[in-house]
């Protein structure tokens, strides 16, 4: 009788819990703070790329997952600070192991895997993210690239490193 | 009378005829001080005449005149003061110096004051390198080595300067 | 054989020739000392301070002049007060070299962090960035952090175009000297030279155009930072990511080695692209050198207009078709002929096509033709060089005589190489219409007036100059055909070869005839066979079917394009719709030889493997291909492979006897070594890993003959006489479309002038002139050029105009 008893306990119980079940895509829980999902391309505030098109992403990536090629930035037409911009920008999303070496790769932390997860497709192609994909949006007091821009400002593709250490 | 060979043409016969002729590239620096004497720089169209006047490149001359002081692409002022701010004569204060002077005469380095009588010129080393501070004072067919120097013995020494230029103007 | 000098280099006993120096002793030993400012081919200067070591030598008792002894018996060694520089201090006998002393390696680091006060930390965007030799030492032997302030650190404007080809980064620049150094002593153009002093140094050009060398290429290979990279490989990939590819440069018939680095890239889809084109050493050709049109001008390969389906005239248009179609259109024609095929082929196929079209031509009764505007490529395989020849070896006692050629705009590498010669103390002979650059080293300098070369050459071999060829311990002779065409060419080469046959000097290695052509592979042609016709227009309206292959006649001559207009059946093989391929009833879409293997035979008769830089084009083959295919049809056998084919070449041709793609790719330690693993050594060139070539065997007994001399032009009042000349920056066969970085080097079609033949016609630089020659009237540029000789009008070769030997001209 008692073993009966403490199994309806348990039902009972239960009756009164939320449900443990998400209703994806509904519902979507958050992802913890250092998930590592789809890759995106940032921006300076000025809308300028971080990118530089340096492909050292591409040379850590162990999947072979990143395409990068690069061009010469001009003072009429930048994408970037600097000389140099990527012309190109894919990463193969099926190839891709999300291990995040791009990221500590990158020297201007254009590269960053963010949270989402997303990634589905019915054809090999859909999966070679694009550079316009990888993009962030222009960031409200910036503008979109490429930029025309006073000559002699944007020299540096590296930003100067305020504190070595950081 | 533009160029060299119509304005000095005794002074280049003369000073091409101190080197054997396959070593006339030598003749380069006295062609260089021959070019300046007037005006006190090498004008570009010199420094084409002295090249095809010596069978070298247009790119070796203004190398020499890149690698000595004695000689200048620009114009400058009566008196051309030369700093030197290498490792040795920045570690005893060279920039500081540097400085000071400029702000004394009131112009950046480089530049000329508004009475047309000096030029400060941050210079590479003079070859002094124990008496730092040095400057050198190109001016009046002169140059002259001024060693362990203050803002004292400088500002005494323009002082001079113009007062010996002043000199000249009202006799 | 020089005295041996017996030292210690940190643990490992070397034994190297005496006045060797410690940083190529240590290389030798496989001890890598770093280096910035050394290169093994310069004289070193010691000026970065970057190879310091710790020198001890033995203590010599003064009294006795005897090494003092220790204890135990070995010599007492003494160690200098102060660190000495590896790179200028020569071996000397029981000296022990410590380089990885703590004392060292804290000057290393030192060195590298004064360097790096002012060089910008930009290597994530730096095309040297990845094969940098500062960016590997600092990683090797660098502090791991810089106690100057970074904002310290020199900041000018990034990109200063030295000229069109070269930018300058003066910030990155360590001021080591190398450009300026290779500039003057090597390629003889000083045109790049240092500015100001201190931290306020630069590098700097003058000319006009800026950086107005034709081997300023080279300083990028070598500048030990990215301060000098070229306009055209800016940003085009990272060093890592490009595939290495082994090849040879085919703008000329000098034959230098090289790789084609390739890379995927969008533009193509995808697909593999050269992305630029280096040295490969190799010291019997080009050393580690190349000039700027064979390390710029290969963006013809992959033009977006090359040929892509083969096409066949049906009602007067051409129509692209399958291969089945043109192959069966081309076997139908020959088996319903009178007469066989004639095949005209151009300098720049391959040993293995000019070959598998000359079996099926002798198969089908036919002629095989050799399309070239100079003679003489017969003599060259009897009595050209023979195997063991190296310019590099040539020198006191030895001469060489440059005849009827401007080496410097035909060859620049064989200019470099004779200029090096006459350095070394070779008697250099120039005999030539007008001053050259070479003429600056030789020994002997001639001028004739255009068409009296014979009478010339004559005078020279019976004057002062024909002594010092005569009594030479090696004679290399040179010629080329400024002002001569295929006739005039034969002609002098015959009065050469007579010279070296009189004088004993052939069947030696470093002795024979050159012939400066301007295709690569012109050697090779006349080596398996191939002779220029007597009257080419009489050859080709008699033929019945005409296969053209890898040369434009019609393109050259109009007379020739009118003949091959009404030719009965033309099938052209090329890799552009050239004027020839536009009067075709077939063409066929060719290889170029970067899409294929195969191997040439440069002007030493050094015959050079090529391999595939790229996966070839769809729907292009090669002659060779080509050939085999219609014999197919045809019902006979000749084989596809280009290897099969190369064996059975050698097998039927006396000259390559023995030879094999293998044999072409063996190799063996060349002198000096290269950077391998360390790539500061001596720059970016590559090392050679796919094989040196082999120099062909003479064949044939030489024997003296009277050489033909044709007739000069009648003079024709008030005319000049029209010289053809070769220039480097024309458009030649190889270069058909020139590639856009050389855009404002190229020539177009131009008239050389004297000054004062063109002040008695009132005519000026630049000026937009008509010219008569020919029977035509030809638009053209003046150029007015004190070289010219008075009278001569010299007009640039492939330029659209058909001079092709002496003939007077009006204006």
């Amino acid at each position: 009788m008692l073993p009966l008893l403490r199994g309806l306990l348990t039902t009972l119980k239960s009756m009164a819990e939320k449900p443990t079940t998400v209703s994806y895509p509904e519902q979507k829980r958050p992802v913890s703070a250092r998930f590592r999902g789809r890759h995106v391309l940032n921006r300076y505030e000025n809308g300028l790329e971080k990118c530089i098109g340096c492909a050292l992403c591409a040379a850590a990536c162990p999947a072979d997952a990143i395409f990068v090629e690069a061009a010469e930035n001009t003072d009429e037409k930048r994408f970037s600070p600097g000389e140099r911009y990527a012309s190109t920008y894919e990463i193969n999303m099926l190839r891709c192991i999300f291990c995040g070496f791009c990221e500590d790769a990158c020297p201007t932390e254009a590269i960053v895997l963010e949270d989402n997860y997303e990634l589905s497709f019915t054809d090999r192609k859909q999966a070679i993210y694009t550079k316009e994909m990888l993009l962030n949006p222009v960031p409200a007091q910036g503008k979109p690239t490429p930029q025309q821009v006073e000559p002699g400002v944007f020299t540096r593709s590296v930003p100067e490193m305020k504190d070595p250490t950081d | 009378m533009n160029t060299l060979a119509e304005k000095y043409p005794q002074d280049i016969k003369r000073i091409l005829a101190k080197y054997p002729p396959e070593q006339k590239r030598s003749a380069i620096m006295p062609l260089l001080f021959l070019a300046q004497r007037e005006t006190g720089q090498v004008s570009p169209e010199a420094v084409q005449e002295i090249a095809s006047m010596l069978a070298v490149s247009t790119t070796e001359i203004t190398s020499v005149m890149g690698f000595y002081t004695l000689f200048h692409d620009h114009p400058g002022g009566r008196y051309r003061l030369q700093v030197c701010h290498d490792l040795s004569c920045a570690l005893n204060g060279a920039e500081t110096f540097l400085e000071q002077l400029c702000r004394h005469l009131g112009i950046e380095e480089g530049q000329t004051t508004s009475d047309g009588l000096f030029t400060i010129e941050a210079v590479p080393c003079l070859a002094a390198c124990d008496k730092g501070p040095v400057f050198q004072l190109q001016g009046d067919g002169e140059i002259v080595y001024y060693e362990k120097q203050t803002l004292e013995s400088a500002k005494a020494l323009l002082e001079t300067l113009r007062q010996r230029a002043a000199g000249e103007v009202t006799p | 054989m020089p005295k041996l000098v017996n030292l210690t280099i940190n643990h490992t006993r070397v034994t190297v020739p005496e006045g060797t120096l410690i940083v190529d002793a240590a290389k030798e030993a496989g001890i890598n000392i770093p280096v910035f400012c050394y290169h093994p081919k310069m004289e070193p200067v010691g000026m970065c301070r970057m190879c310091l070591v710790d020198v001890a030598r033995p203590v010599i008792d003064r009294a006795t002049g005897q090494p003092v002894l220790e204890a135990d018996g070995a010599p007492k060694l003494s160690f200098g007060p102060k660190l000495e520089t590896a790179c200028t201090t020569p071996v000397s006998e029981g000296m022990l070299v410590v380089e990885d002393s703590p004392k060292v390696t804290a000057a290393r680091k030192d060195i590298l962090e004064f360097l790096l006060t002012s060089h910008p930390l930009d290597c994530p965007i730096c095309d040297k960035g990845g094969e940098c030799p500062l960016q590997n030492l600092t990683l090797g032997y660098g502090p791991t952090e810089s106690r100057f302030d970074f904002a310290d650190k020199l900041h000018h404007a990034k990109r200063v175009p030295l000229g069109e080809l070269i930018f300058l980064d003066r910030e990155r620049c360590i001021q080591c000297g190398r450009c300026v150094r290779f500039q003057e002593k090597i390629a003889g153009d000083p045109v790049i030279g240092f500015y100001q002093r201190g931290r306020k140094l630069e590098i700097q050009t003058q000319t006009q155009p800026g950086f107005d060398s034709i081997f300023s290429g080279n300083t990028s290979d070598i500048c030990p930072v990215g301060a000098l990279t070229t306009a055209d490989f800016r940003f085009g990939a990272r060093p890592w990511e490009m595939e290495a590819h082994p090849s040879i440069c085919a703008q000329c018939a000098v034959g230098c080695n090289i790789v084609f680095n390739t890379k995927r890239e969008a533009r193509s889809e995808g697909g593999m692209a050269i992305k630029r084109v280096m040295p490969r050493q190799n010291e019997a050709v080009n050393e580690i050198w190349l000039c700027d049109k064979g390390r710029f001008g290969y963006h013809y390969l992959q033009s977006g207009e090359r040929l892509t389906r083969p096409m066949i005239r049906q009602n007067g248009e051409l129509v692209p078709v399958s291969w089945e179609t043109a192959t069966d259109t081309i076997v139908e024609r020959l088996k319903t002929g009178r007469s066989g095929l004639t095949v005209l082929a151009g300098g720049r196929l391959a040993n293995e096509d000019l070959f598998n079209l000359k079996r099926l031509a002798d198969a089908e009764h036919g002629k095989t033709l050799f399309y070239t505007h100079m003679g003489g490529g017969d003599l060259t395989g009897q009595v050209g060089l023979a195997p063991g020849s190296n310019l590099a070896t040539l020198g006191k006692g030895d001469a060489v005589l440059v005849v009827a050629s401007d080496l410097h705009e035909e060859a620049p590498i064989w200019w470099l190489r004779l200029k090096q010669a006459a350095a070394r103390g070779a008697s250099l002979v120039v005999l030539n219409p007008r001053a050259t650059r070479l003429d600056d080293f030789a020994a002997i300098s001639q001028r004739y007036h255009y068409g009296r070369v014979m009478d010339a050459l004559a005078a020279l071999f019976a004057g002062e100059a024909g002594q010092v060829l005569s009594q030479a311990a090696n004679l290399v002779i040179f010629f080329g055909s400024e002002g001569l065409g295929v006739d005039g060419s034969q002609a002098v080469a015959q009065a050469c070869a007579n010279l070296l046959i009189r004088t004993g000097h052939t069947g030696r290695p470093n002795n024979g005839l050159v012939g400066v052509w301007s295709e690569p592979n012109a050697q090779g042609a006349w080596e398996l066979g191939y002779r220029p016709a007597k009257n080419l227009t009489a050859e080709l309206a008699e033929a019945h079917v005409t296969l053209v292959a890898g040369a434009d006649p019609a393109g050259d001559d109009p007379a020739l394009a009118e003949t091959l207009q009404q030719s009965e059946f033309l099938v052209v093989a090329d890799l552009f719709m050239t004027e020839t391929a536009k009067r075709a009833n077939v063409v066929l879409p060719a290889l170029p030889y970067s899409e294929r293997e195969g191997s040439f035979t440069s002007g030493e008769r050094r015959v050079q493997r090529f391999t595939a830089a790229l996966p070839p084009r769809e729907k292009a083959h090669t002659e060779a291909m080509i050939a085999a295919r219609v014999a197919a049809r045809l019902g006979l056998k000749i084989e596809e492979s280009l290897p099969v084919v190369f064996e059975k070449l050698a097998a039927e041709t006396p000259a390559f006897t023995g030879l094999s793609f293998d044999r072409l790719a063996e190799t063996h330690p060349q002198k000096p070594l290269l950077s391998r693993e360390d790539l500061y050594y001596s720059g970016t060139a590559y090392e050679n890993t796919a094989g040196l070539g082999c120099t062909l065997a003479l064949t044939g007994s030489p024997a003296e003959a009277e050489p033909v001399t044709p007739e000069l032009p009648a003079p024709v009042e008030n005319a000049l006489l029209a010289v053809p000349i070769t220039r480097l920056y024309d458009r030649s066969s190889t270069l058909v479309h020139s590639s856009s970085i050389l855009g404002q080097r190229m020539i177009g079609a131009e008239v050389w002038l004297n000054p004062q033949d063109a002040a008695e016609r009132g005519l000026s630089a630049g000026a937009e002139i008509e010219i008569h020659l020919k029977s035509a009237n030809w638009p053209v540029k003046v150029v007015i050029n004190a070289d010219v000789p008075a009278g001569a009008a010299l007009l640039p070769r492939s330029v659209g105009i058909p001079a092709f030997e002496l003939a007077a001209l009006e204006i």
